[in-house]
Order: structure tokens, then sequence, then C-alpha cells
């Protein structure tokens, strides 16, 4: 209780020294609190000012392949209209957003689904929990291989079985196929994910009140009802964080696409990152992947603003120093 | 024992002062309360005497000391917490020692000290507990045999009785008294609760808005409130408080209803009081104790209508609409009345209070 | 007031069937299949020689189940075993050391996120928060030239330095949502009783932050153990690389081995999965902490 709150009146008398500090003594009067945070800073201005300077520097250069930098040429934004005319971008920045979103909305999707059904106490409802929050903790290096083998053209179990089942007369060949090679990926993606969304919407249903349930059963509510009524309205902040972060990684996922197919065939399951990291990692072509860093850069400040929007929602100044 | 001295203490954050210029000196062995409704400055003033908190202004003292940039561990006091904070990770017997091993006394010495302050607390029996193992008013005890182990100069209370039930809160505030009486101990005691001030201090210190109102004995303080929100702060039920108008005819002085437009004729002394007004409007205040109802006009009394009626037994209160305003009156229970009753009170002019329309002070005659 | 009478008949009502409960029962084993299958298949591969794991239609069930493929990899004396075993005691010493440094790290700047008002604090934790955002690829660039510059290329140091700070904003977030969940007054009340805002800190709100250090720890562990894009970047030399990158390497060079794949996979799977069981109470904590609370 500590702050005072309403009137905010002025000290009545003289007398009063150091009333009204201003910034720079204030930084002296908090000089030890920085001590606390130096080690972090220090870590992270080396490891993420740094880049984030020399990315932007090298979108404007033209880099050679031999990486020494002190040849780079200026050549002002032209890196920037080669990646936005690009036909390549195009479509990858369609991928891109089919990855994001799908990925996203059937992780969401199946996760709350997940979160309802385990909501209710059952035997064996831990152990289930953990089960299936494995994908989610393994490496996606793993989750890759294993997937590629289950999608294998000759030898994959998937395609086996669809045609075990009649589904198909012979194997699909998954990934190798520019129709199915996307959708492939998003299964993966989904599989290794939707368990996280599944952890934060039930922490997320734990802080629905009992009572309210219970209220809106006394008023005749049916389990839709109540749902609808009671559960959404009270997973609305958790669905937004979920959401975000799934959509932040989604978009940010490198490994799925790159292990398992290296973007192709023909560049069909590229996404903005696999693809950048091509440009600059394959063809060494340094100063149009920074550009195209850059692009990436701005949405993702984007995000960025809602995510800690979203993130901060509610964390008010505490009493004390 | 030492006694504490604060001088013109500020503490601000940008343009909030959470405490405005506030002075008061609590004397060798004096229990004093401050006192005030949430946010009004006084867990922020016992902090700044704590040292847990820098201040922006001002000096405060303990025994000879002045200790404004001392830190909390070298003022010498002791302090116990709303929630008492007691270290859940240590048992009672650490919790208690740990401000001695602070002070890096010999184990044996330590032992010692913490079983006579557990003995005097009666809480031997839970040396070995952790706090979660503890009942509320067990916690409460450990905080207190926390804070008296080392012996200290002045004792800080942060609302230490809130988080207990009714029962127990009138238990402990008699254990809390008792412990001072027994210390000759200092002690600063912060509570929202004006009974557990009246009940336990010396002295209290009203605040409201970061501003000191009043300083002085409870018996003081409820008897000469120095304006309406001290008035309506001390005392349960709360001081009545009727806004009106001064009509003066001739030398005559009467308070007049701007509402109902009847007179009530004031006693020299109080005329005097009401003329010194700064706008010709004034608040009278009236305890419960000191009015009277009737059921016809009597000469002196004014017109108002019965709101409701409580009866708690030994004594019923009847809520009265005098000229828009709330008035509490207490009755015997004898007395039977309805709600919605036209009702005459009676108010004792040795015993009202007058505060200016304006300022909110209470006015002295002229 | 109506009056019940005690003799009244109760309607006999049949439980209606709980709909939603057999849709949840339904759908719970929709989604176990998913998650299980994948998984079940990797093993029952990995016990699969290389020519009963190639046939068209698959073995459903190993006719000959064999473990060869474990001991290939666990045998320092075979080459593949030697590789194995390195990659994955790099993998370790990367991830211990990572793990180690991060809390060192993140353990004082999450407390005082907590606990100070300090001019740019918001600034500072905006910037925590947003590196959360951006993709390695992002870093990558500039990082591998400022490697090359310090001559880190090709040594676990660049790991560890960059691990260190990918994991630092997750690692704050969390620790400060412990730190928020200790109450000020233990550290107020440890200075009145002596102790110095530094003693403070390490004798009573270190040891009640002992969960959030494990929940961190285990989340930096984690995500060292399972990186690929930064160790596929800055590791070009056998002895140095982490398992991610490792197995990929030594199983393209020949045709694919995939039941041996398939063993390396689960072997490096192990660690976290245990990990992730034992203290698996932290790590839901953990992931949760921050989004869901208030």
């Amino acid at each position: 209780m500590s702050i005072a709150t309403g009137r905010a009146t002025a000290p009545l008398a003289a007398g009063t020294t150091r009333k009204r500090a201003g910034i720079l003594s204030r930084i002296i009067a908090h000089r030890t609190d920085y001590l606390y945070v130096l080690p972090a800073l220090i870590v992270m201005l080396v490891v993420i000012a740094f880049p984030i300077y020399y990315t932007i520097e090298l979108s404007f250069f033209r880099t050679p392949p031999n990486l020494q930098m002190r040849d780079k040429i200026w050549t002002g934004l032209s890196n920037y209209s080669t990646v936005l005319n690009s036909s390549v971008f195009h479509e990858v920045t369609i991928q891109t957003i089919i990855w994001t979103i799908a990925s996203t909305v059937f992780a969401f999707l199946l996760g709350l689904g997940a979160a309802l059904a385990l909501h209710r106490e059952f035997a064996g409802r831990g152990l289930l929990r953990a089960l299936l929050l494995i994908p989610y903790v393994i490496s996606a290096v793993a989750a890759s291989y294993v997937w590629k083998w289950l999608y294998h053209s000759d030898f994959g179990v998937i395609g086996a079985i669809s045609v075990a089942l009649g589904i198909t007369d012979e194997p699909i060949n998954f990934l190798d196929n520019r129709q199915t090679v996307l959708a492939s990926l998003i299964v993966v993606n989904i599989w290794k994910e939707f368990s996280f969304a599944m952890v934060m919407l039930m922490a997320g249903l734990q802080t629905v009140p009992d009572q309210l349930h219970r209220a809106a059963q006394v008023d005749g509510a049916n389990t839709w009802d109540r749902f609808w009524h009671v559960t959404v309205p009270h997973l609305k902040g958790v669905s937004m964080v979920t959401i975000l972060l799934l959509m932040v990684a989604n978009f940010n996922s490198f490994i799925i696409p790159f292990v398992m197919t290296g973007g192709g065939p023909a560049d069909a399951s590229h996404i903005w990152i696999t693809h950048i990291y091509q440009l600059a990692f394959g063809r060494q072509q340094w100063g149009v992947a920074s550009a195209y860093a850059v692009i990436l850069f701005i949405v993702m400040m984007t995000f960025g603003y809602f995510y800690v929007k979203a993130l901060t929602r509610g964390d008010e100044t505490r009493a004390g120093d | 024992m030492a006694e504490v001295v604060l001088k013109d203490v500020v503490k601000n954050y940008g343009n909030v002062y959470a405490v405005n210029n506030v002075s008061f000196t609590v004397e060798h062995g004096e229990f004093v309360a401050l006192v005030g409704p949430s946010g009004c400055g006084k867990t922020t003033t016992l902090n700044l005497i704590a040292g847990l908190i820098p201040m922006s202004g001002g000096d405060i003292a303990i025994g000879d000391r002045i200790v404004n940039d001392l830190d909390p561990k070298d003022r010498d006091i002791a302090m116990v917490f709303q929630n008492y904070a007691l270290y859940p990770n240590k048992s009672v017997f650490k919790n208690l020692a740990f401000p001695l091993q602070m002070r890096k006394l010999p184990k044996e010495e330590i032992a010692r000290k913490v079983n006579d302050a557990a003995k005097l607390l009666d809480i031997t029996h839970l040396l070995d507990r952790k706090p979660r193992e503890l009942s509320g008013g067990q916690q409460q005890r450990v905080a207190l045999g926390r804070a008296l182990v080392r012996d200290p100069a002045v004792f800080l209370m942060d609302e230490p009785l809130s988080n207990l039930d009714a029962k127990l809160r009138v238990q402990m505030r008699s254990e809390i008294k008792r412990f001072h009486h027994n210390l000759n101990a200092t002690v600063v005691y912060v509570t929202h609760d004006q009974l557990e001030a009246v009940t336990m201090a010396d002295k209290m210190a009203v605040m409201n808005g970061g501003l000191l109102q009043q300083y002085d004995s409870p018996a003081n303080v409820f008897a000469h409130p120095v304006n309406t929100f001290v008035a309506s702060f001390v005392g349960s039920p709360a001081m009545s408080l009727i806004p009106l108008d001064v009509a003066t005819q001739g030398t005559e002085t009467s308070l007049r209803s701007p509402e109902e437009g009847w007179e009530l004729p004031l006693s020299p002394m109080n005329a005097r009081k009401a003329n010194a007004s700064s706008n010709g409007k004034v608040v009278l205040g009236a305890r419960h104790s000191t009015l009277k109802l009737h059921r016809q006009a009597v000469p002196g009394a004014v017109p108002g209508k019965v709101y409701t009626v409580e009866p708690t037994g030994d004594v019923t209160f009847a809520q009265v609409f005098i000229s828009g305003a709330v008035v509490n009156i207490s009755l015997d229970p004898s007395v039977v009345i309805a709600p919605d009753e036209k009702v005459w009170v009676e108010f004792d002019q040795e015993r009202m209070h007058l505060f200016d329309g304006q300022t909110t002070m209470a006015l002295q005659a002229a | 007031m109506a009056v019940i009478s005690e003799t009244a008949i109760r309607p006999v009502v049949r439980k209606p069937i709980d709909w939603w409960r057999w849709a949840g029962r339904a759908f719970l084993t929709f989604l176990l299949l998913f998650t299980v299958l994948p998984m079940a298949w990797m093993v029952l591969t990995s016990v699969k020689s290389q020519f009963a794991a190639m046939q068209y239609p698959p073995q459903w069930w190993p006719a000959e189940p064999t473990l060869n493929n474990y001991f290939k990899l666990l045998d320092p004396n075979s080459r593949v075993g030697q590789d194995f075993l390195r990659y994955f005691w790099n993998s370790f010493y990367v991830s211990l050391v990572t793990t180690i440094l991060g809390v060192v790290v993140a353990v004082p700047a999450a407390y005082a996120f907590s606990r100070f008002r300090f001019p740019g604090r918001n600034f500072m934790f905006f910037a925590v928060l947003v590196r959360n955002m951006f993709p390695a690829v992002v870093f990558l660039m500039p990082l591998f030239l400022l490697m090359r510059w310090m001559g880190l290329v090709n040594t676990h140091g660049s790991l560890i330095l960059t691990y260190l700070t990918f994991g630092l904003p997750l690692s704050i977030w969390l620790l400060k949502g412990f730190y928020d969940n200790i109450p000020i007054q233990l550290e107020q009340a440890a200075r009145i009783d002596g102790a110095t805002r530094f003693q403070a800190f390490l004798l009573i709100v270190m040891p009640l932050s002992t969960p959030g250090i494990i929940a961190t720890s285990i989340f930096s562990f984690i995500g060292a153990w399972n990186e690929y894009v930064y160790a596929y970047t800055f590791l070009s030399r056998d002895s140095q690389m982490t398992l991610p990158v490792g197995i990929q390497r030594f199983f393209t060079e020949f045709a694919t081995d995939w039941p041996g794949l398939m063993a390396a996979t689960f072997m490096m799977s192990v660690p976290v999965v245990v990990l992730f069981l034992v203290l698996q109470k932290y790590f839901v904590r953990a992931l949760t902490e921050g989004a869901v609370k208030h």
C-alpha cells in the first residue's frame, strides 16, 4: 500500500530537499541495481546488439563470396529490390504464411481439445499428459528424422498403411512432391508443438473458478453453454499468449523444413527463414540475405509489439522501491 | 530503549507525495499507533523509519543518532510484518536465531536467547516446526519472538493483527499491549483499524493523503478531533457530520439547515466558534452517545426521519436523516422506534463539535 | 411455503449418456495414437536389421529383433561408436556449461527486474523479451563473422556463448516470475534482522527460488541439447560436433542406414525425455509461468 493514491499534494513548507531528482541522479542513486543486470547486459550487447547493427549495415552492401567483408561494395537499396522483386520471394512468402497460420491453428485446436478433455480428473491423466508432451521435448532434428522415415517414398509406413487400407494404390511420395510437401511438413510441426498449447491451456483452465461452473449449472446452463459462457471468456488471455507464441515459433522454425527437405523440391517447402539461410550459407549472397533478414526483422517487430503487450498484461508495478 | 524523532519527513514518487512533511516524536517506552485509511502513507512512514526505502527529504533520528543514511541492519530496530514474513524454509528456532546469527553471537548465547524468547511467548513446543505448519496465531507469536529476541531500541509493527480472525485479534491485542508494558518498549505500530489504535496506543498519529492530521493521545484525539477527517475516522460508529449554514440575528447565532430551513440555536461558546467560520458554513459534528431522541418537538431539537434501527444487544443504534446527512444515535434497547418514523434530535451544546465548512478544521472560539 | 412430503416418489431418472465425455475420450485416443505411433515406429525400426527395415510392405513387427544398432553406437572400438560417443559427450558438455553459466547470469538479472525500479528497467526488460522473438537465422550471419573474428569458430565456446544469450531472455523471464512470488517482506525482515541487501538475497531469497532455478535449468539444458542451427553453422570439425548435427553428418556419408539412424535418434532423445519425466512438474510450471498468472 506504500504509494499514496489520490491527492498529489505539493510539499507544504520549505525544508524539503531532494524532492525531484533528475534522470541522471536517479541513475546514480540506483547505480548498484545495475550491477545485477550487468552480466546479462554485456552478453546481450555482444550477441544481440552487434548482430542487429551489422545485419542492417550489410543489407546495403554487395558482399564478396569469400566473406572478406572489407571488400564489400555499397549498393544502396538494391539488395532490398532484389529480394522484393524475386518471384521466389513471393512464392516463399505465401508458403511462410500458410506454414505459420496452418501450424498455429491446428496446434492450437488440438491443444485446446486435449486440454478440455484432460481437465477432468481420471486415472492415468498425468501419464497421458507426459506422453503427449514428449514430442515437444525432443529435438526437432530427431522429430524430422523420424517423420522422414515415416514418409519414406519406398519403405515409409504411412504410404504402406494408406495402401493397406485401400486409400491409395501405391505409396505416395509425400516429400518429393510439390503438392504434398508443405502439408506433410506442417503435420510434423503440429505433432511437435500441439502439446505446448495443451499445457498452456490446461494451466489456463485451472484459473476458471469452480463456483462459476456451479453457478451456471444452477442457472440451467448445459455443458456447451458453460463452455461458451464460463470457460471461453476465462481462456481468452491465455489463448492470446499461446497463439502469439505459436505464431512466433512457427514463423521462426527452421529445423523441420531444413532437415527434412532443405526447402525442396524446387523451393516448394521453403519458408523465409530457410530461404534466408540458403541465400547466405548456400549461395554466399550475404548482402541480399541481410536485406531479407531486415525485412523479416520489421515483420517480427510488429509481432513483438503484440507479444510484449500480451505478456506484460497485468504485470503492474509492484510496491517497494 | 530509545526515542524516535521524525522531522519534515518526505517521500515522493515523482509528483505523488506518499509522505508529506511528517514530523512527530515517539518518547522512550511509548506505544505510538500510525493510523489512517489505506494509502494514507502510514506504512511508507514505517518503512522510512526502518530504512527499507530511501527518504526524499527530512530527518529521522533513533536514540541519539540521525539514521537517514543507515542501512536497516544498523538502525537497531525490529519489525513485525503484516504477513509475518517468517522465513518459510527455516524452522521456528532458526527464524528466531537468524537476527542473532547475523550479529555473529556465539552459538550458546543464541540458543539461550531463543529459548528465553520462546518461553516468554509460549512457543517452546513449536521450535522445530516450519512456519507453514503453524496456525495464524502461532505464526504471529513467532514473528513477535523474532522481533524481541534481539532486544532492539525500537519495535516497528506493520498491521501485525490484520491477518488474524476477529477473536484471535482481540486476544493478541491484549498480549501485545502486555508485552509492551512488560518490556517498556518503544513501539511504532501501523494499523488501519482505529479501534486497535485507540485501545493499544499511548499516542496515535492519524494520517491521510500523506499528511499527518493529528498526533495526540487517543483520548484527546477522540475528544478534540482537529478536523472532519479525524472526527469521522476515530470512533465507532463514526462521529456524525451535518453541513449547515450559520445564521445570525442580532446577538443570537444559530445553525440553519439549507435544505429543511429549521434553525438550531447555539450556546454563547458555540456561537463564537460558529462565527469564526471562514465562509458562513459549518459542519456540525456529534457522537452517537451525546444525542437525545424525542418523539415530539422540544426546544433545541431538530427534526429528522428514522432510516434504520440496529439493535446490538446492550445498545440500539438508530440512523436518522437530518438535513440530508445520516446521524447515528445510541438508544436504550427498550426504546421502540420504526423506520420512517418522524423524530426530533437534541444536541448537547457542551459536547458538540463545529468545523469550518471550507477548511474542515475544528473551529476555535474567536 | 410448500411442504415436501416425505413419501413423495422420486421420478426414476436414467442418467443420460455424457456425450461430451465420450467425445473427449475418443479425441484423447486419437491424439495418443498420433503422438505415440511415430515414436513407436522409431523404436521398432531401431531394433531391425537394415535388411528387415527396407522391405515393402514393411515388417509391422520386427521378425528378428536385434540390439545390434545400439551396440554399434555404444562400442568405443568401432568408428561409428567413437563418433557417436564423442558427439554425445560434446552435447552434454556444451549443454551443462550453458546451463550453469545461464543460471549464474540470469539469477541476478531476474532478481533486479523483479525488485528494483531503476531507470531503463522497462526498456531493458523489453529488450530481453524481444530477443525471444528473433529467429536464430537473423543473427547467424553477423554472429558467424563475430565468432570468426574472435577465433571461436569450430570451438564449443561459440556455441556456449550463443546458447547463453539464446536462453537468457527466457531464463530471466521465468525466474522473474518466481521472484515476483517471493514476498518482498522476507527480504525486508532479513535486512532488519541484520543482513545486508546481498545477504538477504543470498540467504533468504536464493534458497526459496530453488524450484525456479531448477525449472530454468531444465529449460536451458533441453534447449542447448536440442539446438541445431548454430551448431550446424559454427562447427565443421568432426571432433567438435554435437549430437543433432553429428548424427546427420555421419549417416548421410553413406547410403542411409535407417535403423541405425533411428537408434541414434532414440539415444539422442533419451536424456531430455528422462530429464523431462523426472522434473515434469517444474517443466510444466516453467512453460506456463508468466502467461497464465493473475
